[in-house]
């Protein structure tokens, strides 16, 4: 692992602050795995907070109207489908039966965590409500604080502004899993924290674990290793071992649900970046299209001048269609200056191997990758790779190492 | 870019990797002209003027880049290629020596980075092979030459004065060995840069030293200490030549410093250091793969880790005997020829299409 410079102290202090309501939203479709089946029809006026679609199965998802509207059609962004919605601003609620989150049943919890629609803020979308169908095997939450993640600092500012929410939500899901054991886990960088969560230890059992300031420390695997010692293999499931992880985006969406009745409808990101203007921590609705959030902010969409960036900028994604939403597991939005490649040869400096959080050797993908040498990929363990960036970041000659990590695990899937 | 990361850290560039290295190399120039005036300078001038000037032209011929130059790695090709000659090396054999050590020793290979053997120990291994005079004694006279025989900084009335000067300046041995206190400052500089790891002039340096520590005769074994460090922290350190984990490299390191003391012994008088880092060279993707680090969550297999560690020591200890035996009968040189007909057979019929890949 290795530190990056953080860049979270340009917003981290300035508190949250609701962004308007966009004119017209796009509702992402897929969720952790499939896409949703619609449960209104296009042309259909639909009410906030009215469910629209939604996956059955295993890894059942769904979603929600954040603003009451009128549903224009399926439309495809970025190669993946989404549902447009027009606002109509009358903000009318749809009729939720009302919640006692205090005298609710496991089951009853679980239920409806799926029915709000809430899901892993973190980035992956592992529906929540599959995560803590564990039946009190859990002897440690977790509770990821670490956004490892330059720039973002949602994250942060909900533990500063809204401790007191987090805490409700953490012992609603105690009700679940019984941990005996409750961390939050925060970077040292953000130690001035733990004065503000102390407080609460001795009455909730809640401690504080300082994680070094090393990218990625919020990566699942990582954050375990350095809470609870245990190293698990890429792939292992941790509520096996007994260990669950869950973001702090997740319990304030989980607070919302059960305090506030209202599903997974809007999120907190951080907009931050070197190009971008009036910085800072906001709320906005999820299926909010990047255009709007830079019109309300008083920049413009160009995409010639500037990188927009969903997520943070090791691994999120760089946007080319302004009507790029927010979903779900969205934590930020970066304007960045596009970036120049230098055009050099590897020079074998291992800088990326000892980068590497999961010890691989990524400098040894490119070669098998470009001959499609599906044994050798497997022998170099590309598998195992969390695709963090990290090798990319400190490569000085800028070899393109994650387009050959991420076509590599295309050929071993086509196999 | 299209891809994550979407950012970069600052002043980390292949560019300023080289001038790393070549900020570490200058104090060594400068106590090289201390100590032997113009002609250090005329000497250190021809190498890199020549690398830079066959770099450019030979990159764009073959490798198709005329920027290849600005890189800076063909300057410390120069560089080491020089500390390694004495400085009364005639201009052309020098010139001759830094050709090679750019054609033969990267460009052949693919380019910068491409290459699996040291460029500048390339360099002066053709050098011997092809002027018998590099080899001979006349050579290293060169007290005629000198500039400033010594610098009595701590005057030379005690042993500990005169040892301690000798570590700071001495005015025998190649061009780049006049100074262990200014080649240890540069490695210093690169190991907190680190553009260099500390695993491998520990573990060469550490089996080094053990080595003369075990055999009795010990102190009557000629060698140059600054020789083997010069050798410890810019030669074997060489990023493209030499393996990439911290286990790899300390086997490496260790097994450098094994077989140079292995030279030593059996009468190797010059060339111990760049044969062992040459042949240990060769060996390095085997290194690579034996040594892979144990990926997260994954367990080793000591036994079969063993059994390849076991063979792996066995066929380097096939290769120093094999090079003394060359060496004593007077053969090294064949290997040079052999090696030019192979990595002329090779660029023409695999590398040349490779040239564009960045690895």
């Amino acid at each position: 692992m290795m530190h990056i410079t953080s860049l979270k102290s340009k917003t981290k202090h300035i508190p949250i602050a609701t962004l308007a309501d966009p004119p017209e939203l796009y509702l992402p479709l897929y969720g952790y795995k499939g896409t949703m089946d619609l449960l209104v029809q296009p042309g259909e006026t639909v009410k906030k907070y009215q469910p629209v679609a939604a996956s059955e199965g295993v890894f059942a998802a769904c979603v929600h109207a954040p603003v009451s509207g009128t549903i224009e059609g399926i439309e495809d962004i970025n190669g993946q489908p989404h549902l447009k919605l027009i606002n109509n601003f009358k903000d009318n609620e749809y009729e939720l039966p009302s919640l006692n989150p205090d005298g609710l049943t496991n089951a009853q919890i679980l239920s409806i965590l799926k029915e709000y629609g809430i899901e892993g803020s973190g980035g992956a979308r592992f529906p929540t409500h599959l995560k803590y169908d564990v039946e009190g095997r859990i002897s440690t939450l977790i509770i990821n604080g670490a956004e490892c993640e330059p720039y973002l600092s949602a994250d942060y500012a909900l533990l500063k502004n809204e401790l007191p929410a987090l805490v409700k939500a953490i012992q609603l899901l105690q009700k679940v899993v019984r941990a005996q054991w409750v961390v939050i886990a925060i970077e040292k960088q953000h130690r001035e924290l733990k004065k503000l969560l102390s407080p609460l230890l001795p009455v909730h059992a809640i401690e504080t674990h300082l994680l070094p300031n090393e990218y990625p420390q919020g990566g699942e695997l990582q954050l375990i290793k350095s809470v609870t010692g245990k190293e698990l293999p890429k792939g292992s499931i941790p509520a096996q071992h007994g260990i669950m992880v869950s973001n702090v985006g997740t319990l304030w969406a989980v607070y919302n649900a059960f305090y506030g009745n209202k599903p997974y409808t809007d999120r907190v990101i951080t907009l931050s970046g070197e190009k971008a203007r009036h910085i800072g921590n906001y709320s906005v609705k999820v299926g909010t299209p990047v255009w709007f959030i830079m019109q309300e902010l008083g920049m413009d969409w160009n995409p010639e001048q500037q990188t927009v960036i969903l997520g943070g900028p090791m691994m999120g994604r760089a946007v080319h269609d302004a009507r790029s939403p927010i979903n779900k597991g969205t934590g930020g939005v970066l304007i960045m200056p596009q970036a120049k490649a230098n055009d050099n040869n590897c020079i074998q400096c291992g800088y990326c191997a000892d980068a590497c959080p999961q010890r691989l050797m990524p400098m040894e993908f490119v070669r098998p990758e470009a001959r499609a040498d599906k044994e050798r990929l497997l022998q170099l363990n590309l598998t195992d790779c969390i695709e963090c960036g990290a090798c990319a970041y400190i490569c000085p000659s800028d070899v393109p190492l994650m387009k050959s990590i991420f076509t590599g695990k295309q050929t071993l899937q086509a196999s | 870019m299209n891809v994550n990361p979407y950012i970069k850290p600052r002043f980390n560039t292949t560019t300023a990797v080289m001038a790393d290295v070549i900020l570490a190399l200058l104090p060594l120039v400068a106590v090289a002209y201390i100590a032997y005036g113009l002609q250090a300078l005329l000497v250190i001038g021809t190498a890199v003027g020549t690398a830079l000037v066959t770099d450019f032209v030979f990159s764009a011929v073959y490798v198709k880049k005329t920027t290849a130059v600005l890189d800076g790695s063909a300057v410390i090709t120069g560089l080491l290629l020089a500390f390694t000659l004495s400085p009364a090396t005639p201009w052309y054999v020098v010139a001759f020596g830094a050709f090679a050590a750019i054609l033969f020793g990267k460009l052949l290979w693919g380019g910068l980075g491409k290459n699996r053997f040291n460029p500048a120990l390339m360099g002066r291994e053709f050098m011997a092979a092809f002027f018998p005079v590099m080899s001979s004694a006349a050579i290293w006279v060169t007290k005629s030459f000198i500039n400033v025989k010594e610098i009595g900084f701590l005057g030379t009335n005690s042993y500990l004065a005169t040892y301690t000067s000798g570590l700071l300046y001495k005015t025998t041995g190649a061009l780049g060995e006049y100074s262990v206190a200014a080649i240890a400052l540069g490695g210093l500089y690169l190991l907190i840069r680190r553009r260099i790891s500390w695993h491998i002039p520990f573990a060469l340096l550490a089996v080094f030293s053990t080595g003369f520590w075990l055999v009795n005769d010990g102190d009557d074994l000629k060698y140059s200490a600054a020789g083997v460090l010069l050798g410890a922290l810019f030669m074997a350190t060489d990023m493209p030549s030499s393996p990439n984990s911290p286990n790899g490299k300390l086997y490496y390191g260790g097994m450098i410093g094994l077989s140079a003391f292995a030279f030593i012994l059996a009468g190797v008088r010059f060339e111990y250091m760049s044969f062992s880092i040459l042949l240990l060279n060769g060996f390095t993707p085997k290194i690579n793969e034996v040594f892979m680090p144990r990926a997260w969550g994954h367990k080793h297999d000591f036994k079969a880790l063993a059994e390849k560690v076991f063979l792996l020591t066995l066929s380097i200890a096939g290769g120093v005997l094999a090079l003394l035996s060359l060496h004593y009968y007077g053969l090294t040189s064949y290997v040079v020829y052999l090696y030019i007909v192979y990595i002329i057979f090779k660029f023409n019929f695999s590398f040349s299409d490779k040239i564009s890949n960045p690895i």
